[in-house]
């Protein structure tokens, strides 16, 4: 389309950049020197540089689009006048151009229809009685109001003088107006307060975008009063919650608006001081940075305002020149010019007690004029160190409370009056709370530097939840709702199945709470459903927490209790689908769990009672294939190779029957682990396999292509480069004994492609594995210099992830797999003296982590692989005696297998190939 | 690397996003349509309940699908973030369906559309066919889909650059900057007409 292609694209878009922020010579500059290098580049920089300069000021995508069926009140009447064209959509409700229909008045008009959610009960007669009072106000920079009324439908609305212009904030930025300019303009709306107060009006909701400067610089206010006529008549405590509420702005709010306290026009005061400093300094003087409403009123009733003088200065340095420059000057000069009186008039109109502001909107006026006049101020040295704060000490909890409930108001939530039934509702704000409380930190963890925020407002719930649990006193369904309260608040702490906050040990405490609470109900009614569902899911959540932290013995303790919750729920009834779902990641977590401990049984059974369940109607084949797929690993852990085999074609099978798995790729993305588990099975280099390479090369080829060609298709495939780096270590580790050549081009492949992914501890992991065993291939190759490089760096990097030095080595890790490169480095350089050593070395450091030899077949056939291993370095270093001995001691410990599990056949084809005195692996 | 996570997980949609993430357009083209079924879904029962208007905004209508879907534990989003990822995309299919429905019911009507973000402004026009853009921001899809994704949350779900400056963890600066690239790139588009990328 653009006759660009993505190489171009990338190629010119860094141009395009540069470009955009280059005046026009040096634009030319630039299109010049690119015309000489890449003509055709030029050609399309220059024709979008033109399309640019076109659109500015077009109006071109600049407004959002709405899903608004609004357009379709077009030619509707309301009272006397016809709808022509809707002009805007606030909080309140949605604004039109319209006009009289009976042509008693020639001009166009502003109608705002107000939502009817807003306007409370009784509120119609009010509302007109209000509005005729409303409309008496009448001010050269006040928009008059010239009729209030309520359609016979129902709905409420305003008629307003229709005010052509623009929000005063961007009016003074476009005009690039300087500090007296603003000042000047800010003295036109003091004087419209001033005159709505003589005549006992208060706007409440002074903000830029009620205030419009037309194209002569006349300010304009909208919405004069507007607010109160929306207000229900309700004791002033409940504003926060009633309705009223919807119509604030936190971020033009005063403190006692926030705390639902009386107001007056000292608010009005207020609004005017945030006002000014946002015209002053192009900044807001609490709520920098916050960007949800909860967190600004926060910073509204905590944190004191920013002098503008610093305001002016703050970093980047580069957005405060650009806020300067705006304002025709620099930084530094602007805060000379407002550091002493400027910061002291801001700071007498934004004190948090009303009571020690302006007192009148006069008052303030007057000051303004003083500065503009160079005359002394009537305020001096304002005590800027006075905290708040104090306030906010002495009633922390309400503030909390408060910051709660607006937080859910903000999340859309109506929280019931404070009058009514007061159990009833605080019931239902704890149900509330416990549903949202996800949803209100994911707002707050889009916030950059918000963890404190985010954590306190976790304690805040937790606060909250304990009050409540206080007061359930023995009321279960109450303390069921607490009880998934905690379960959720863990869930954003730190259970480790969804984003968190990564906190676990925090999680862990909200669990057992939830655990604790649930156990109470369930002391009482011990076949309550839910109770039985929920103790399954919080069990299931704390085993999730103890396998992360390595505390095993809980884990497996929480995951047979979890277990034993689902079973008890199984005993009560058929489950329902999503108690079926909830089974499944029991089931399937706790069978993981286990083959991950090694306890391989308790793991094939979990799995098999997924997989009963899975084959209840309706078929849920792809849990069916997961809990296949554990059995299979659990069996070839065992050695139960051609059960394993078969079990994971059976695994392939029940995914084939997923009939919301139509296409191919897709089946292809979804297959993947069952490929490289099969592959496993099949031929594993050193590992538990049926010893078929050869099988398990096609497959491991097939899935490595497969991602490779995915991340060709899309580099931005994160997914697909971590699987070619599996696969092709697998691939590569089958062919470096017989296509050394072939092993090392896949090897480097994976190498490549997990270098382009993000730097996690795991990928390094993986390139330290990958560089270790591609070291092989380098010396069949007789490329030996390479072979040790890479070693080197394989050690570096686990260095960087503290894998290294360590005293304690696991026959599985990575460390393991390096070191024990390092020394056939050795033996291949005839460096056999140390080599000895060094394998000497690693299999006390093995034996220190204690390897399960006698009941874990991957234990034992590590360890039996080292001893081979080291026996052939000692016959190469002219010492067959200790060979002997470790051939003794494999022979031994395979003997002792064949006692505990006779017939089984890895363990036979062990011996039977000590027996003949060959290798089995290579 | 021998462990790796077997398929199966009932949690559909984090599957989805999975497949989807793993360049598998199937799932992809799936999830969006889920997603529109959802936030179809979701504005229709919201007309029906405010007697034929639809007065919520985009925002508004997303924040509630992901309440929603977050409230079926078990087609919950792996994190907000992919969500908007992928709704985004969803609504500006939905946003261009409505247009197209609400043209075919005025027989050719005019269409107007109203700011989301500022009150009380004056009528501002729209592009001459929202229609038109569909098929262009495809294919600045295929070119920068980092690009398409900021023009769906900008000017279909009215997402202001602090906002999504705040998601992408970049400066407003920069979201800025993408703007105006989109923008020129989507008005070359609709002035010259697409060219399938067939070279310079």
């Amino acid at each position: 389309m653009f006759r660009l292609d993505r190489e171009h694209w990338r190629e010119l878009s860094p141009l395009l950049d540069q470009a955009l922020d280059l005046d026009a010579a040096a634009r030319n500059a630039l299109l010049a020197d690119l015309e000489r290098r890449r003509p055709e580049l030029a050609l399309v920089l220059a024709r979008l540089l033109s399309g640019h300069d076109q659109l500015l000021g077009s109006g071109f995508l600049e407004t959002s689009l709405r899903l608004d069926d609004a357009p379709t009140l077009a030619g509707h009447t309301v009272g006397p006048y016809t709808l022509e064209a809707p002009l805007g959509m606030g909080g309140m409700g949605t604004v039109w151009r319209a006009r009289r229909s009976d042509g008693r008045f020639e001009g166009a008009v502003a109608v705002k229809l107000l939502n009817l959610a807003l306007l409370g009960e009784h509120g119609d007669e009010r509302f007109q009685r209000e509005g005729t009072l409303l409309a008496r106000l009448t001010h050269d920079h006040i928009a008059r109001l010239l009729d209030a009324g309520v359609t016979s439908t129902g709905q409420p609305y305003l008629v307003l003088e229709l005010v052509d212009g623009t929000r005063i904030d961007r009016f003074a930025d476009d005009q690039r107006l300087d500090p007296t300019g603003r000042l000047e303009l800010f003295l036109q709306v003091l004087d419209a307060v001033a005159h709505a107060h003589a005549n006992l009006v208060i706007h409440r909701d002074l903000k830029p975008s009620n205030i419009l400067v037309g194209a002569k610089g006349q300010v304009k206010l909208l919405d004069f009063g507007i607010a109160r006529l929306l207000e229900e008549n309700v004791p002033a405590q409940a504003t926060l919650t009633g309705p009223a509420a919807h119509a604030l702005t936190p971020e033009y709010a005063a403190p006692e608006q926030a705390r639902g306290e009386p107001v007056t026009t000292a608010t009005d005061v207020y609004a005017l001081g945030v006002l000014l400093h946002l015209l002053l300094t192009g900044r807001h003087p609490t709520g920098e940075g916050c960007r949800t409403p909860a967190d600004q009123l926060r910073a509204l009733l905590e944190r004191d305002a920013v002098r503008a003088s610093d305001a002016v200065a703050a970093s980047p340095a580069e957005e405060a020149a650009e806020r300067a420059a705006r304002r025709g000057s620099t930084p530094d000069r602007l805060r000379r010019l407002y550091g002493g009186d400027v910061d002291n008039l801001l700071a007498k109109a934004l004190d948090k007690y009303p009571g020690r502001r302006y007192p009148s909107v006069t008052a303030f006026t007057e000051d303004v004029r003083r500065f503009l006049n160079h005359e002394p101020l009537s305020v001096r040295g304002q005590a800027w160190s006075y905290r708040a704060a104090k306030f906010v000490r002495r009633h922390r909890w309400p503030v909390a409370a408060g910051v709660i409930a607006f937080a859910m108001l903000a999340a859309g939530l109506v929280i019931v009056n404070r009058q009514r039934q007061i159990a009833e509702s605080r019931f239902r704000q704890l149900r509330h709370l416990s549903q949202q409380v996800f949803e209100l930190d994911a707002r707050i963890d889009d916030l950059p530097g918000s963890a404190t925020a985010r954590q306190e407002l976790v304690a805040m719930s937790l606060e909250y939840l304990e009050g409540l649990a206080r007061d359930a006193r023995g009321n279960l369904e109450v303390l069921q709702e607490v009880s998934d309260g905690y379960w959720r608040v863990a869930r954003i702490q730190g259970v480790p199945v969804a984003l968190s906050l990564g906190n676990l040990a925090k999680a862990e405490e909200s669990l057992k709470k939830a655990d604790e609470l649930v156990h109470t109900i369930l002391a009482v009614r011990p076949r309550d459903r839910r109770a039985l569902a929920r103790s399954a899911a919080v069990a299931g959540d704390r085993m999730m927490v103890a396998s992360s932290e390595r505390r095993d013995t809980d884990a497996l303790a929480h995951a047979q209790r979890a277990v034993g919750r689902m079973e008890a729920l199984l005993n009560e009834a058929p489950l329902s689908r999503s108690e079926r779902d909830d089974a499944f990641a029991v089931y399937g977590n706790a069978a993981n769990l286990c083959v991950n401990l090694h306890r391989y049984d308790e793991a094939i059974r979990y799995a098999r009672r997924q997989v009963e369940l899975a084959k209840l109607e309706p078929p849920a084949p792809r849990a069916e294939s997961y809990g296949l797929s554990v059995i299979a690993n659990a069996l070839r852990s065992q050695g139960e190779l051609d059960r394993a085999l078969e079990t994971i074609r059976e695994a392939r099978k029940a995914l084939d029957r997923d009939t919301t798995l139509s296409n191919d790729t897709r089946r292809m993305v979804s297959r993947y682990p069952l490929l490289l588990r099969e592959a496993y099975i099949l031929g594993k280099d050193r590992g538990i396999s049926l010893d078929r390479p050869d099988e398990a090369a096609v497959l491991l080829r097939e899935a490595f292509e497969m991602h490779e060609a995915g991340v060709r298709r899309d580099p931005n495939d994160m997914t697909s480069r971590e699987r070619v780096g599996t696969t092709g270590l697998e691939l590569g580790d089958i062919l470096r004994w017989r296509d050394p050549h072939g092993a090392l081009a896949v090897y480097d492949i994976a190498l490549a492609r997990l270098a382009e992914n993000r730097n996690s501890v795991k990928a390094r992991r993986d390139r330290a594995l990958l560089l270790a065993r591609s070291s092989y291939a380098l010396r069949r190759l007789e490329r030996r210099a390479e072979a040790r490089g890479r070693i080197d760096d394989a050690l570096a990097i686990l260095k960087e992830t503290q894998d290294y030095p360590a005293d304690r080595v696991s026959l599985e890790s990575p460390i393991y797999s390096v070191l024990q490169a390092r020394a056939d480095q050795h033996v291949d350089e005839g460096k056999l003296a140390e080599a000895v050593q060094q394998y000497k070395d690693l299999l006390e450091r093995v034996m220190v982590g204690r390897p399960d030899v006698e009941h874990d077949l991957r234990d034992a056939y590590g360890l039996s692989l080292l001893y081979q291993d080291f026996a052939r370095v000692h016959r190469a270093a002219g010492t067959p005696d200790e060979a002997d001995a470790l051939d003794a001691r494999r022979l031994a410990l395979w003997r002792q297998w064949n006692q505990t599990r006779p017939n089984n056949p890895f363990v036979r084809r062990q011996l039977a190939a000590l027996d003949a005195g060959t290798t089995s692996t290579r | 690397m021998e462990e790796t996570k077997p398929p199966g997980d009932p949690q559909q949609i984090a599957a989805m996003v999975e497949r989807a993430e793993a360049g598998d357009s199937a799932a992809r083209d799936a999830l969006f349509a889920s997603l529109y079924n959802e936030l179809h879904n979701l504005a229709e029962s919201h007309i029906r309940r405010s007697s034929g208007q639809l007065t919520m905004g985009a925002t508004t209508l997303l924040h509630e699908a992901y309440l929603d879907l977050n409230s079926r534990s078990h087609v919950a989003f792996p994190d907000r973030l992919r969500f908007l990822k992928y709704a985004s995309r969803a609504m500006r299919g939905l946003v261009i369906d409505y247009v197209r429905t609400k043209r075919a019911q005025k027989r050719g009507g005019e269409i107007t559309f109203i700011p989301i973000s500022e009150e009380n402004v004056s009528t501002v026009a729209a592009p001459s066919s929202i229609e038109a853009l569909g098929p262009v921001l495809d294919e600045l899809g295929q070119l920068d889909p980092a690009l398409a994704e900021l023009v769906d949350l900008k000017f279909f779900c009215g997402f202001s650059f602090g906002e999504i400056a705040t998601m992408r963890g970049v400066s407003e600066r920069t979201v800025q900057r993408d703007w105006a690239k989109a923008r020129v790139l989507l008005h070359d588009a609709l002035q010259n007409g697409p060219l399938s990328g067939s070279g310079l």
